[in-house]
């Protein structure tokens, strides 16, 4: 009989499909993707072809090398198809029955190493230079006041939407609404809170530090878990253990733990799945700066936990996903953490 | 620069990329890998599934070639049948046993004939099965949802390539079900029109977007496509419930499926798709404030995780462009 498992937070149902059920061996993210660099293209993200991309915003560089030149160790640029520009201002208006406004925000790449290697070849030392340089620039735009919430991502393989270059990047989205899904999620969390007056995502570390089978591996200060109502195969949450709904302002000397936990969480998945592809996203609390909104999200600093989710791409989405939000999961989370508990990573 | 629109209806905002807009050969369309061998859903392999539910048959028994519609359980089924419902907590987790109902609709027995390729006809044939099985199920207590849907190809998420739909009964309204009703009875209680209603006197207004029109029903590329060539189906008439689908409707609506399926196989190449029938739960009334419609969406861009973490979508074609595209497509139809 397929179990039927609701999401505590957003209230989103999974089907778990024990009937089509799978084993954790019979998904592949399939080959790793070929190096498409076509014979005299260069890849824009690499350093020396800094002239290819949009001037940069900020850089973490040698002392003493110039804007735009080679001698960075991360630099950050504002995307070359922005969805969203900085440079203009807000206008929202109605058309019609239609609400609408021009694309006010900020895009932008954050190249995380300046060699031509994949996210999986990057050292552990400079992926943390990349998450610090990832905080630092929310930091900044946090200070616009048009910019209501920050999203920070990586598509990683065709299938999850990534581009067809290798070279490891995240994107940072700052956008001028609130994001549907995001309020949704902290709806949710805000009616736990008032109801038992605990943060639901501490409550799920509890048990699932307790339960122990959906558990892929801890850090010192971070835990990574295959979610109770996970909406796919080997989806994984990391989360970390001390509470706190702002990414921005997480302590910086734990950041250097949480890459090392997501190097082996990744690793794992590798290990298992092979290349595959994937979407991360950071899930976090929207700015709040006018009093109106410290109104309503009063309770937000105890009741929302900020962290990341890796979906990974393995299974096509179908009409019965979109039309009914319920995700058809063939393999039950348990199976997925054991496998990834099993894997060794050097 | 961009345009962000707000879907009037769930609050979802979409970005429509107003740079330069892909053409229809931008998009990569996976090629379609014809493979008829030992096909359950052909004429002649009808023991290969569960037997049939209801079928529409020139001749023969039941289980046997003759039909032109068949309906079957799935033979793989995200949710059973048989059993009581069962719902249970385990310390922050809630957990329900997967009963429901999980058919299949073989639309047609040709193996390589999808909806837009039926006549007319053979259209409304599909729609009386659709209506026929809601109005059988809805009899059924732990029912609360009945959802119609179709994956067709690969990319859709179509396991079997014999054009088919597929029905399941749920003993939940769905999360992204409840939130597009919330969002109408929101319009309606500030409003005291339904939202839907006035999107089409919106879109007949407008004219711009419509690529279907009849006496009965509308067809338009919605405002707030979140897809490149998102299209959706409405009713004329007001009316919250599938399944109390006028009889003198029925015609026109199966005509309207299959023109605007018609004009996307032919305008992008035999695209994967999807599509859904948004109706109202089981409950027995008729809504004043939501409308039943169809979202067709084909299968072209990729979902990414900006979409996936913000549930805001983004889409390169302009929707006044995709109905003008799609209306210059010379229909071959019967």
């Amino acid at each position: 009989m397929p179990e039927l498992r609701r999401d505590p937070v957003i209230g989103r149902w999974v089907i778990i499909a024990t009937e089509r059920a799978r084993r954790p061996d019979q998904f592949s993210g399939g080959e790793p993707p070929k190096e498409e660099l076509a014979p005299g293209e260069k890849c824009p993200f690499c350093e020396g072809n800094e002239s290819m991309t949009p001037p940069e915003i900020y850089a973490l560089r040698k002392p003493g090398t110039k804007p735009n030149t080679p001698g960075w160790d991360v630099r950050v640029i504002p995307s070359i198809a922005p969805l969203l520009t900085i440079d203009a201002d807000l206008d929202r208006r109605g058309h019609g029955m239609y609400d609408l406004m021009n694309s006010r925000g900020a895009h932008e790449i954050v190249i995380d190493t300046p060699r031509h290697q994949r996210e999986s070849e990057v050292s552990h030392e400079q992926l943390v230079k990349g998450m610090h340089v990832i905080l630092d620039r929310i930091i900044d735009l946090e200070k616009d006041p048009r910019i209501k919430y920050a999203l920070i991502f990586k598509n990683y393989g065709k299938a999850a939407g990534g581009g067809h270059l290798k070279h490891s990047r995240a994107q940072i989205i700052g956008t001028p609404v609130n994001l549907m899904r995001v309020k949704q999620e902290l709806a949710g969390a805000k009616r736990y809170f008032d109801y038992k007056e605990r943060c639901i995502y501490c409550d799920i570390i509890k048990q699932e530090t307790a339960l122990g089978k959906r558990v892929i591996a801890e850090s010192q200060h971070f835990i990574a878990i295959t979610p109770y109502a996970s909406r796919f195969p080997f989806e994984t949450w990391v989360l970390p253990k001390e509470h706190s709904c702002d990414i921005y302002k997480v302590d910086r000397n734990k950041v250097a733990d949480c890459g090392s936990l997501l190097k082996l969480v990744f690793g794992k998945l590798r290990k298992v799945i092979g290349d595959f592809p994937y979407n991360l996203i950071s899930h976090a609390a929207p700015f709040r700066r006018d009093i109106e909104k410290k109104a309503y999200w009063g309770t937000i600093e105890h009741d929302y936990h900020w962290h990341f989710e890796i979906l990974p791409i393995l299974t096509r989405v179908a009409g019965f996903e979109w039309g009914s939000g319920f995700y058809i999961n063939p393999l039950p989370p348990e199976d997925a953490c054991a496998s990834l508990q099993k894997a060794q990573v050097s | 620069m961009n345009e962000l629109r707000r879907d009037p209806i769930t609050g979802r905002w979409i970005i429509v990329l107003l740079g330069k807009i892909p053409t229809v050969t931008d998009f990569k369309v996976e090629p379609y890998t014809k493979n008829a061998e030992k096909c359950p859903f052909c004429w002649g392999n009808e023991a290969q599934t569960p037997p049939e539910i209801i079928a529409h048959r020139k001749s023969g028994p039941p289980n046997s070639p003759g039909w032109t519609t068949r309906v079957v359980p799935n033979k793989f089924p995200a949710l059973r049948i048989e059993g009581a419902l069962n719902k249970e907590g385990m310390g922050v987790f809630d957990v329900m046993n997967g009963v429901g109902a999980h058919e299949v609709i073989i639309d047609t027995p040709e193996h390589y004939k999808d909806f837009a390729d039926l006549t007319s006809s053979e259209a409304e044939e599909v729609v009386w099965a659709y209506v026929a099985r809601s109005l059988d199920l809805r009899g059924d207590k732990r029912f609360k949802y009945i959802l119609i849907f179709k994956n067709f190809g690969k990319v859709a998420g179509a396991s079997l390539e014999h054009p088919h739909s597929q029905l399941i009964a749920l003993p939940i309204v769905p999360k992204r079900v409840l939130e597009e009703i919330e969002g109408a009875a929101k319009y309606y209680e500030y409003k005291e029109r339904c939202v839907f209603c006035d999107m089409l006197r919106e879109e007949i207004e407008e004219k711009d977007r419509i690529i279907y029109e009849d006496a009965n029903c509308i067809g338009f590329c919605p405002y707030v496509s979140r897809f490149p060539y998102e299209v959706w189906i409405l009713p004329k008439k007001h009316n919250s419930d599938f399944a109390g689908i006028p009889r003198d409707c029925v015609p026109n609506f199966a005509r309207a499926m299959r023109d605007c399926l018609a004009r996307i196989k032919a305008l992008l190449q035999d695209p994967p798709y999807n599509f859904i029938i948004h109706t109202s739960p089981i409950n027995g009334h008729e809504r004043n404030d939501y409308h039943w419609h169809v979202e067709i969406m084909p299968k072209l861009a990729k979902v990414a995780g900006f979409e996936w973490g913000s549930g805001f979508y983004i889409n390169p074609v302009p929707p006044h462009i995709a109905a003008k595209n799609l209306l210059s497509v010379k229909l071959d139809v019967k």
